[in-house]
């Protein structure tokens, strides 16, 4: 009886072995769609920067000229008065909407630190492509390569990655010289240690960033992002998330215009 | 004896529950069309459109004047220009969508498999990509695509035509040579532009997987050299010749 029970066990457990090990390796799917947040209510853009940590940067360093992370349409002038503007005075006058493939808006460079637009994930077992509905793509190579010996600096760099456990942990390097959320710098060789988390549920992610230079800083510039699942909506009965497509036309004349405060029905 | 039975039926489940946390796909043991991408000189196959005889030349030059257009202003150029973007595309297969990454400013297109319909029309923004949905068919990938915008981009049809907002889409992926080649087979509908429906196969080559997706050139709407060299006629003119007068 007792050899009969081994010998089933061991039959059994010779199918069990890779279901396990993949079991181990089956996890929380980063894939999807998320948006970022304001897990402490700070409720404004300039707010959600405010609350990162100032990097401490080596003395002697300065911020280039230049935009860094953030990228976007054509810098624009704010109007600077701290306060809201009156009825008809605009915020923003953007001279050259739409940067279009220019470099602060293509080549993933918004998604080194996103902001508001959707950002999306396909998890590959050879790289995960991490897309933002404001353009740019990211590709993460799980592959095992390293990073090239020969590497012209992008925007977003040259990434690699792993996963430890659910968390995957990207490696960045190559960068074109910028600035970096809290008053940070980045140069071709400064290294962006990336991780990122998901809560158990999966609904919520952490993105910890962890910039390294010891030429700029005294010491890592450590500081986070949060996002959620992309909301779902109704289509068909069923509840379903997408990728949007932001559509700018640099053409238009209308992409210039402004913000205008509307007259004011309540005093 | 019992012991044995609930031993048994421990490890049993021990080998099916994890099937149940693999992908779809995993599951079905489809084919993963991942990987680098490229045409080359001979990888299409185009036949002319049988288009409406209601689209007159005026119509159809109107049409090239607004993908001109597109390409000027650095507009989002979408689908089907994507798929033939004179550059290799990252095409990656993830468990809720399949992610087609060009190399150039233009989003990437998805096709997911996590849904069998489209989004509505009442709350779908007709997009240059549109919304695609795909599912496996044996080791065929076919693709649907529909909720096209009529004007944005370059709509441009290979052999012929355009796309509208009336446009449909059917794609199929196939792997062929033990999966170094990739043969996309398009089918366009469209009642205001075709007469019947019009395909056509591109077959990409695969690059190694140690590809590195180059930067893609920058598009600048405001550099006015770029919009003379654009817009300009192109000059009949011999370039002058420096000579020097010795």
């Amino acid at each position: 009886m007792r050899l009969r029970v081994v010998l089933v066990v061991s039959f059994l457990l010779s199918f069990a072995a890779p279901s396990v090990a993949h079991a181990q390796s089956a996890k929380i799917r980063l894939e999807g769609d998320w948006v970022r947040i304001d897990p402490d209510g700070v409720g404004s853009f300039g707010g959600l920067s405010g609350v990162i940590p100032p990097a401490q940067l080596l003395p002697g360093v300065s911020a280039p000229a230049g935009r860094g992370g953030r990228g976007g349409r054509g810098a624009p002038p704010t109007s600077g008065s701290g306060g809201p503007n009156p009825e008809g005075v605009p915020y923003i006058v953007v001279a050259q909407p739409c940067s279009g493939g220019g470099p602060g808006r293509s080549n993933g460079a918004l998604l080194v630190n996103p902001d508001s637009g959707g950002i999306h994930f396909i998890e590959h077992k050879d790289e995960v492509i991490f897309a933002g509905e404001r353009g740019g793509v990211r590709h993460i190579y799980l592959d095992g390569r390293s990073h090239p010996n020969v590497w012209t600096p992008t925007p977003a760099g040259h990434s690699v990655g792993r996963y430890d456990g659910n968390i995957l942990m990207v490696e960045t390097t190559g960068f074109m010289p910028g600035m970096v959320p809290g008053g940070g710098v980045r140069t071709a060789e400064t290294r962006l240690l990336e991780r990122f988390e998901m809560l158990p549920d999966g609904n919520r992610l952490t993105v910890t960033y962890t910039w390294e230079d010891p030429k700029v800083y005294q010491k890592p510039h450590v500081y986070r992002y949060y996002f959620d699942r992309a909301p779902m909506v109704e289509s068909k009965g069923t509840k379903v998330s997408y990728a949007l497509e932001e559509w700018c036309d640099a053409g238009d004349p209308v992409e210039k215009q402004s913000i205008i405060p509307p007259k004011q029905i309540i005093k | 004896m019992k012991r044995f039975c609930v031993l048994t039926s421990v490890i049993a489940c021990l080998v099916v529950l994890p099937t149940s946390a693999r992908t779809p796909q995993e599951q079905r043991g489809a084919p993963d069309i991942s990987g680098f991408w490229e045409l080359s000189f001979d990888s299409r196959n185009v036949p002319r459109a049988n288009l409406l005889p209601t689209l007159t030349r005026a119509k159809l030059d109107a049409r090239a004047k607004k993908d001109a257009y597109a390409i000027r202003w650095c507009n989002l150029l979408g689908v089907p220009f994507i798929m033939d973007p004179g550059r290799p595309l990252d095409i990656r297969q993830g468990s809720t969508a399949i992610i087609i990454v060009p190399e150039n400013s233009s989003p990437p297109r998805y096709l997911y498999t996590n849904r069998s319909a489209h989004i509505s029309e009442d709350i779908f923004d007709p997009s240059t990509n549109g919304d695609s949905i795909a599912r496996w068919e044996g080791d065929t990938l076919v693709a649907e695509t529909v909720g096209f915008h009529g004007e944005h981009g370059i709509t441009a049809i290979p052999g012929g035509g355009f796309r509208t907002e009336k446009s449909r889409l059917v794609e199929r992926y196939r792997l062929l040579k033990d999966g170094s080649i990739l043969s996309v087979t398009f089918t366009w509908t469209d009642p205001t532009v075709f007469r019947t429906p019009h395909s056509y196969e591109f077959r990409y080559q695969r690059l190694p997987a140690t590809y590195e997706p180059r930067q893609w050139l920058s598009c600048d709407p405001f550099d006015e050299d770029r919009a003379k060299f654009l817009e300009s006629p192109p000059s009949a003119k011999p370039a002058a010749r420096a000579v020097s007068k010795e």
